[in-house]
C-alpha cells in the first residue's frame, strides 16, 4: 500500500473563488450553532459560492437517497477535484463535524441520508463532480476511475473496444462506480460474473485527515494484509473513496436469451434450482411474478406471456456452443417443469425485447402506484420458492399489492411494495410487510440484504444476523480502518448510543 | 518448531490456546496441515495447529455452496465436491496437502486465477477466532450477502496474523464438461484477441500454454483458431514467486531471463514462479519492488526471507493490532 496525499488535480477545475456576495444562510437567525457557522464558512472559502449548498432549498434534495429516509443535512459540499475534497473534509475533522458521502444518491438503504449521532447535522460531500474516466487500458483490460463516473458511462466507453465492465444494477444509467464500489452493488449478471467486489483491483480511499491510501495496488500477491476487499461496501462509513481500479472482461462472441412461463411460482422456482444445478450455469435468471408481468406488459409491450403465474428470463453468454448448450438445457428443463411457454430469441433485437421488459419494471411501477418500498432480501436457492410463497402471503395479510422481481439464480428478492403515501395508515402496514419479509428470510437461513446495504434501513437487524462478539470484531475494524468516527456515523452498525435522527416517513406523508 | 499446542478440534479450543499464549505473552506460529504457510520458516515458537479440525460440514450441491473445516484437505473436498458434478477453483498453488483454511489464508493465485477470479472471490462466510481471542463469523451462506463489513475478504490472505480461520464456506460451480491443456509458440499477446477467456495462460521459457475448459466443440475451435496443440501442463518452478502489476509482468520476466532464473510466468494475472539460487532470487525480488510488487521465498533452506520488506501502512497496523492486540499471532510475519 502506499500513501499520498490529495495527489491529482483537474487543470480546468473552477478554483474555490470566495465571492463577496451575501449569503443568506450564514447571517444570524439562521439557526446555526458557532460551530455550523465556523465550518461552513470555511468550507465556502474551500470550494467557492458554486461548490456548497447550504441554504434551505440546497439542502433539501440532499435530505434522503432513493429510500425515504430522510434528515436535514449542515450543508452540500461539491468538490470539483480529490485535494477539495480533502480540504472539505479535513475541515470537517477540524470542526469536529461529521460527513456524509455521496455519489448519485440512488441508494436504497438510507446510506446517503444525512444522519448525525445527537443532533449533529453532518456536511454532506458528494463525489458526483469527479466523474472522469482516468485511464482505460485496453491491452490490460482495466479502468481507473473516478468516483463520481456513471456506471453505463463506462461500460459505453468500455464497449468501443470489446470489452465489457460486468456489473450491471438496474440503475446503472444514473448510479455512479463511487457508489457501486461503496454499495458493493450487485445486478442481473451476478450468478457468474459475481458482485462489485470482484471486480474492483485497487481502491484509493481517502481518509478523515484527508489522505489518500492506495488499497493495494494492482499486483495480485501482497507482502501485508490486503484492504481492498474490506474496503469496498464500506458504504461511507470508511472514508471516501476517490478512485478505484475496475476489472474489464472481453464481450462475449455469443449470447443465447430464453424467456418461459410457468402456471406456478414454485414451478418456476424449481426450474432455478434445475438449472443452477446444470452442468452449466447460466449467466443472468431473473424471476417476475404475474403482478410484475401484467404492469411491465401494459407498458413495455414486451411479449411476455400475462396468463402465467410466472416468467423467467435466461441468458447464456460465452462461446457459441456453450451458450446453444445452455439453451437446449434450459428448454428441456423448462419443459419437464410444465412450462407453459417457452421463447428463444433468434436474434439481437429479440433480446433486446425481453429485455425490455425486466428493465421497464420501475417505470411500470411509477405509473401505477405514486409510492414503492423495494426490499432486498436473500435466501439460499434451495428456499426460493418458500420465500416467494411468503411475500404473496405477507402481501394479502397487509392488504398490498407486492411486485415480485427476483434475481433468483442468487435468491436475491426484491419485492416492490406499492402504495400511496396519502392514503392514511398505509405506512404502518408498508413496514409491517417489509419488516415480515426480512424477518422470513432469516428465518429461511437467509440475510437481510443481497446488495442494496445496510445503511440505517437494516442495521438494527443486524443483531439478528450476528452475535455480539462478531459486531465487536466489526466495530473494531470499522474503528481501526477510521479511527476518527467522522465518516457516515450512524450507518451500518447497530448504535450504540443515541437516537435515530432520520425520519423513516416519506415527506408528504399522511401520518 | 517447538511444541505444539496439541490437536485442536473446536474453535473453543482455539480461542483457549490463544488466551493462553496471551497470558503467556508467547506468540505463535500457525498451521493447518501442509498449505504454504508450512513452507515457510517457524523460528523457534509454539505451534497453533488446526490440522486436527477437518471435514465438510455441509455441501448444499442445491445451493452451489459448501461448509468445511479449516484443516481439511483441498484433495478431500475436491473429491466430495466432483461426485456431485461440481468443485471449487481453487486448487492448490503447487504441492499437495494444502488445507482449506491455508488455502484462505495465504490466498496465493492459483492456475486458474485467470479465469476463475481470485481465492476472495469464492469465500461465503467465515468462522475465525481473533488474537483478541473473540469467536467471529462473518458473511453468511447465501451467494449474494453485503450485511456487515466484509471480512472474509479481509481475512483472505492475512497469512495468520489477524485471527484463526476455523471454517469457511465456499462458492461452488459446476465441473466443466471438458478439460485440457494447450500449447503454442505464439506469444501470449498474440492469442488475447483470439482466446475467449482461457481458463489458465502460463508462458514459458519455451512456449505458452494455455487451459481450455468448457464445451468441447468450444474448446477444439478455439484451439483451431489459435493453431494450438494438446500439451501436457507446464510444470511450474516452487522456490519462489514474484507478484507484480500484470501489465508489468513482461518487463519482469525478461529481467529474471537476464538473472538465469528458471521462470513460468502467469499471464494477465501478474505472478511470476521462479527456481534459482538466493543470489538471483535477491536480484529477482528487487526487480519485483521496483515494480511495486513483491517476492515470496517458498524454500526455507534457502536462507532468505520469506516476504520482502513491505513498509507497512498505518491502516495496517491499526487493523493488525485491533485484531491481535497481544501480537500473539506470527507478529513476525513479514519479517522473516
Ligand atoms: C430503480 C433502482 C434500481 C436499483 N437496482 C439495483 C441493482 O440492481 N443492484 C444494486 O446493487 N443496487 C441497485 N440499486 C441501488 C443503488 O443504485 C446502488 O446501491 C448504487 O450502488 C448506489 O450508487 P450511488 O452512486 O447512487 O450511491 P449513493 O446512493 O450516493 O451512495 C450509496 C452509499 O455509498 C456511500 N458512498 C457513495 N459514494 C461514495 C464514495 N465515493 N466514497 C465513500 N462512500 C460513498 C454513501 O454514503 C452511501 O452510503 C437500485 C436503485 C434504484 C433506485
Amino acid at each position: 500500500m502506499t500513501t499520498t496525499e490529495g495527489a491529482r488535480r483537474r487543470p480546468w477545475a473552477r478554483r474555490a473563488a470566495a465571492k463577496a456576495g451575501p449569503l443568506p444562510w450564514l447571517e444570524a437567525g439562521s439557526g446555526l450553532t458557532d460551530r455550523e457557522r465556523a465550518l461552513l464558512t470555511a468550507v465556502h472559502g474551500l470550494v467557492g459560492d458554486d461548490g456548497l449548498r447550504a441554504g434551505e432549498l440546497g439542502r433539501a434534495t440532499y435530505r434522503r437517497d432513493a429510500s425515504f429516509l430522510n434528515a436535514d443535512p449542515l450543508g452540500v459540499a461539491l468538490p470539483w477535484t480529490v485535494e477539495q475534497t480533502a480540504a472539505v473534509v479535513r475541515a470537517c475533522r477540524d470542526h469536529g463535524v461529521p460527513f456524509t458521502p455521496r455519489a448519485a444518491g440512488t441508494g436504497l438503504a438510507g446510506g446517503a441520508t444525512p444522519t448525525g449521532e445527537g443532533g449533529v447535522r453532518p456536511l454532506v460531500v458528494s463525489v458526483a463532480r469527479m466523474d472522469r474516466l482516468r485511464e482505460l487500458d485496453v491491452t490490460n483490460r482495466r479502468a481507473w476511475v473516478e468516483p463520481g463516473l456513471v456506471n453505463a458511462r463506462l461500460g459505453r466507453a468500455a464497449a468501443v473496444h470489446g470489452l465489457r465492465f460486468a456489473p450491471d444494477p438496474a440503475s446503472q444509467i444514473a448510479a455512479t462506480l463511487g457508489g457501486n464500489v461503496s454499495t458493493n452493488a450487485g445486478g442481473i449478471h451476478v450468478l457468474t460474473y459475481g458482485v462489485m467486489s470482484q471486480h474492483v483491483l485497487a481502491v484509493e480511499l481517502m481518509d478523515a485527515d484527508g489522505v489518500v491510501h492506495l488499497l493495494d495496488g494492482t499486483a495480485p500477491e501482497l507482502a501485508g494484509i490486503d484492504l481492498r476487499g474490506v474496503s469496498v461496501g464500506g458504504e461511507g462509513t470508511l472514508g471516501i473513496v476517490t478512485g478505484a481500479c475496475l476489472r474489464l472482461l472481453p464481450a462475449p462472441p455469443s449470447v443465447g436469451t430464453m424467456l418461459a412461463g410457468f402456471p406456478s411460482l414454485r414451478q418456476a422456482a424449481a426450474m432455478v434450482g434445475d438449472l443452477v444445478t446444470s452442468d452449466r450455469l447460466p449467466d443472468a435468471v431473473e424471476l417476475m411474478d404475474a403482478r410484475a408481468v401484467g404492469l411491465v406488459e401494459g407498458y413495455a409491450n414486451a411479449g411476455y406471456p400475462i396468463d402465467a403465474a410466472a416468467v423467467l428470463l435466461i441468458e447464456f453468454e460465452g462461446l457459441p456452443h456453450a451458450v446453444a448448450a445452455g439453451i437446449d438445457t434450459a428448454e428441456a428443463l423448462a419443459q419437464a417443469n410444465g412450462a407453459t411457454s417457452v421463447t428463444r430469441a433468434q436474434d439481437a433485437a429479440e433480446r433486446a425485447r425481453i429485455w425490455k421488459g425486466r428493465k421497464a419494471v420501475a417505470g411500470a411501477i411509477a405509473k401505477r402506484a405514486p409510492d414503492f418500498f423495494l426490499q432486498d432480501v436473500v435466501v439460499p436457492r434451495s428456499r426460493l420458492g418458500e420465500m416467494l410463497d411468503a411475500v404473496v402471503a405477507i402481501g394479502e395479510r397487509e392488504r398490498l399489492e407486492i411486485l415480485n422481481v427476483v434475481h433468483a439464480g442468487d435468491g436475491n428478492l426484491h419485492p416492490f411494495v406499492l402504495f400511496d403515501r396519502r392514503e392514511q395508515g398505509v405506512l404502518d402496514r408498508v413496514f409491517a410487510a417489509g419488516h415480515d419479509i426480512v424477518t422470513t428470510a432469516l428465518d429461511l437461513d437467509g440475510t437481510v440484504t443481497g446488495e442494496h446495504g445496510v445503511g440505517i434501513e437494516k442495521r438494527d437487524f443486524l443483531s439478528q444476523v450476528f452475535s455480539e462478539d462478531d459486531l465487536a470484531v466489526q466495530r473494531a475494524v470499522r474503528e481501526a480502518i477510521e479511527p476518527s468516527g467522522l465518516a457516515n456515523p450512524d450507518k451500518v452498525l447497530p448504535s450504540t448510543v443515541g437516537c435515530l435522527e432520520a425520519r423513516m416517513v416519506p415527506e408528504g406523508a399522511w401520518v | 518448531m517447538t511444541a505444539t499446542t496439541g490437536e485442536l478440534t473446536t474453535a473453543e479450543q482455539v480461542r483457549e490456546a490463544i488466551m493462553d499464549a496471551r497470558r503467556d505473552v508467547t506468540p505463535v506460529e500457525i498451521r493447518s496441515g501442509g498449505s504454504v504457510l508450512d513452507r515457510l520458516p517457524t523460528g523457534d515458537h509454539p505451534v497453533l495447529s488446526v490440522a486436527g479440525m477437518t471435514g465438510v460440514v455441509a455441501h448444499a450441491a442445491e445451493d452451489l455452496t459448501v461448509t468445511v473445516r479449516a484443516g481439511t484437505p483441498l484433495t478431500e473436498l475436491s473429491q466430495v465436491l466432483a461426485d456431485a458434478g461440481q468443485e471449487c477453483p481453487i486448487e492448490p498453488t503447487g504441492g499437495a496437502g494444502s488445507t482449506v483454511g491455508g488455502r484462505i489464508a495465504t490466498a496465493l493465485a492459483g492456475p486458474r486465477q485467470l479465469g476463475a477470479g481470485r481465492v476472495r472471490d469464492w469465500l461465503l462466510r467465515i468462522r475465525f477466532v481473533t488474537g483478541a481471542g473473540q469467536i467471529a463469523t462473518a458473511g453468511g451462506v447465501t451467494v449474494k450477502d453485503v450485511t456487515g463489513y466484509d471480512l472474509c475478504r479481509l481475512m483472505t490472505g492475512s497469512w495468520g496474523t489477524l485471527g484463526v480461520i476455523t471454517e469457511v464456506t465456499l462458492k461452488l460451480r459446476p465441473l466443466a464438461r471438458h478439460r485440457a491443456w494447450y500449447a503454442t509458440d505464439r506469444p501470449r499477446h498474440d492469442l488475447d484477441a483470439l482466446l475467449y477467456r482461457p481458463s489458465a495462460s502460463i508462458t514459458t521459457r519455451e512456449r505458452t500454454h494455455v487451459l481450455l475448459e468448457g464445451h468441447p466443440d468450444d474448446a477444439a475451435e478455439q484451439a483451431a483458431l489459435a493453431a494450438l496443440v494438446p500439451a501436457d501442463p507446464p510444470t511450474l518452478p516452487v522456490t519462489a514467486r514474484a507478484s507484480v502489476d500484470p501489465a508489468r509482468l513482461v518487463g519482469l520476466v525478461e529481467e529474471c531471463e537476464t538473472l538465469g532464473l528458471v521462470w513460468a510466468a502467469q499471464d494477465g494475472v501478474g505472478v511470476c514462479h521462479l527456481d534459482g539460487d538466493g543470489d538471483r532470487l535477491d536480484a529477482a525480488r528487487t526487480a519485483a519492488e521496483k515494480r511495486g510488487g513483491a517476492l515470496l521465498v517458498l524454500d526455507p533452506h534457502l536462507q532468505r526471507p520469506a516476504f520482502g520488506s513491505r513498509g507497512s501502512s498505518p491502516i495496517d497496523e491499526r487493523v493488525r493490532r485491533t485484531l491481535d492486540p497481544d501480537a500473539v499471532l506470527a507478529p513476525w510475519r513479514w519479517t522473516r
